[in-house]
């Protein structure tokens, strides 16, 4: 009786989880444009999907910005993650503190208050503006998860490798990265996730002539659905999935 | 992995660069609002590329605008009532008209009205009405004739109304015999008043997927769009559009160059191939509203122009009042809204 109880919660749970997505995916096959009811299976909206140079080339801004901004961001967020948690300086209790500000301060506020400095310094919006933005709001989450693994570190270790001469360089590349490794991948993959999704900071900074997927996905909903945006939200999921295992395959090589 | 970012960071590098160095124009328009083969076309027989964007309502488009004048938007698509309000805000240019040969091409009746009365800052995109919905397999032809029919207590849960400010009050205000662009305070409250007693009748509220409501016959009496209900049509062809007794609003999206566009030439060229009769002709009827291009209407085939839903005869069309901006009277009707959504 235990066990399936645990079985038939566990099974709901995914159910909560995972019905939207098969609906979703069931329904990029449905053979009608507007209609929600099942008319018949088709790759009709795949074919369009593919034939829609817009909407790849707008598909290929989001990755560009993800990728770009994820690196970024996960490059300075450890970079800050382990400064906060080796060295002493004036202001580190602050630093450490602003991370955690950023990462709950609405979406809007970030959104306005970057295109009012960006309309300032008379920076014209495009590429450049968004893949800023995007790094900005990617980097606390990074730096949080990073130094969340970092405290769990046994002190000793540090204290051990300059025992042995290792310069602080030394120490960075051949003892905290390889032991951060998993973190700075969840990070990686949490800013990249974040960059591919994000609406409203995107919606303030980005310009004419740069337009990403989130935001043409939102507009084409507004004005009723099509089964192309579920076609493209399945292969989105897809490869979504792909990289989730592409990394999860890459940890266990490495432990 | 190196090698791959390497990739994208020198893509971004070209991709910046050649942006920079080609001849481009930045079109900001309503999502599913021009077929994508319209921009290839123009794109292959100018060589000037179009950054294509789009929006989902006006408001979304205006603030965009607002935020940041300088954001380099060459074409924008406003409504009437918002090409009123940029207009007075100084947020639109006077248009050349010897730049637009095509101008001849757009139907005089469509031209010159009040919300831009020497067409000096627009010029006429696509339009459409908004009016009765109903499904004849459930209602017999001539049972709802007009606005006022939709009071009737026989439809008591059974209505879909616009999410939409100024159409739900438009609907009441016609109804009442006032214009449906009333600023009299007093007009709107007695709007409201009346609009109370419908909403027993009120099913839902939406604006976004009005088609896969009307299609699959899970509302069959309503208001509608020309351009849903045309596409509604096409799957069901119960679906039917009816135009009120009383009269109607016509809605009407027209292209417009902001003050801060940068690349005005190119805009002209843009909007003068929008205007030129194949074009015009091909995008309505891919789009599903009605050209305000006569020479576009020639060249499109007999049933197209005799589908009531897009092209009401003349007699009709004469009932149909242009939306203007009402100024702050907006707030006014926002907060009667509220009230109304409360009270449902």
């Amino acid at each position: 009786m235990n066990r399936l109880g645990k079985f038939a919660y566990l099974t709901a749970v995914y159910l909560f989880f995972y019905f939207p997505i098969a609906v979703l995916i069931v329904y990029s096959f449905n053979n009608s444009q507007y209609s929600l009811i099942w008319h018949g299976f088709t790759f009709s909206w795949y074919q369009q999907l593919f034939a829609d140079t817009d909407l790849q080339l707008v598909a290929v801004h989001s990755l560009l910005v993800g990728v770009l901004a994820a690196t970024f961001a996960t490059v300075l967020g450890t970079l800050t993650a382990v400064s906060l948690y080796r060295y002493q300086f004036y202001g580190r209790k602050l630093l450490h503190s602003l991370i955690f500000i950023l990462i709950v301060s609405p979406d809007i506020v970030m959104g306005i208050s970057l295109l009012i400095l960006f309309s300032t310094l008379k920076i014209t919006l495009g590429f450049w503006t968004l893949l800023l933005s995007h790094i900005t709001f990617c980097m606390p989450f990074v730096s949080v998860t990073v130094y969340s693994r970092i405290i769990g570190l046994d002190k000793n270790i540090f204290e051990a490798a300059k025992d042995l001469g290792a310069t602080d360089f030394t120490i960075f590349t051949r003892v905290i990265i390889p032991l951060l490794w998993p973190a700075i991948l969840v990070g990686w993959l949490l800013s990249f996730t974040l960059s591919l999704d994000d609406v409203i900071i995107s919606f303030f900074v980005t310009g004419p002539d740069f337009n990403i997927l989130p935001l043409q996905i939102y507009s084409m909903v507004r004005l009723g659905v099509k089964p192309e945006v579920n076609a493209l939200c399945s292969v989105m999921f897809g490869l979504t999935l792909l990289i989730v295992l592409a990394s999860q395959l890459a940890l266990r090589k490495k432990q | 992995m190196k090698k791959f970012l390497l990739f994208f960071i020198l893509y971004s590098i070209f991709l910046s660069v050649s942006v920079q160095a080609g001849e481009i124009v930045n079109v900001y328009n309503w999502s599913n609002y021009m077929p994508d083969d319209v921009i290839q076309q123009f794109e292959k027989e100018t060589g000037i590329n179009v950054n294509y964007t789009t929006y989902d309502s006006n408001e979304t488009m205006y603030a965009k605008l607002k935020a940041d004048p300088d954001a380099g938007y060459d074409v924008v698509v406003p409504s009437t009532y918002f090409i009123d309000r940029m207009r007075q805000q100084n947020m639109l240019q006077k248009l050349d008209k010897t730049k637009l040969p095509n101008f001849k091409n757009l139907n005089p009746d469509l031209l010159n009205k009040s919300y831009d009365l020497h067409n000096n800052y627009s010029i006429p995109y696509l339009w459409g009405t908004s009016a009765i919905v109903i499904n004849d397999k459930y209602f017999a032809k001539g049972a709802v004739t007009s606005w006022a029919d939709l009071w009737n207590s026989r439809l008591r849960d059974q209505l879909l109304l616009l999410d939409d400010t100024r159409e739900v009050f438009s609907m009441a205000l016609i109804v009442l015999g006032y214009s449906a662009n009333d600023t009299n305070p007093d007009h709107i409250k007695q709007a409201y008043e009346k609009l109370k007693q419908i909403l027993p009748n009120v099913k839902l509220f939406n604006d976004e997927a009005v088609q896969n409501i009307y299609i699959d016959e899970d509302v069959t009496i309503g208001m509608g769009w020309t351009g849903d209900i045309f596409q509604a049509n096409q799957e069901n062809s119960h679906v039917q559009y009816v135009y009120p007794k009383e009269g109607f609003v016509i809605s009407m999206d027209n292209l417009a160059i902001p003050v801060g566009a940068q690349h005005v030439e190119n805009a002209y060229k843009f909007i003068n191939f929008l205007l030129r009769p194949d074009v015009a002709a091909k995008i309505s009827m891919e789009i599903g509203y009605a050209s305000p291009n006569l020479a576009a209407l020639k060249l499109m085939p007999a049933e197209i122009l005799h589908n009531q839903i897009i092209y009401p005869d003349s007699v009709t069309l004469r009932r149909g009042q242009f939306q203007t901006d009402v100024g702050s009277t907006d707030r006014i009707y926002e907060k009667y809204l509220e009230l109304l959504k409360m009270g449902a």
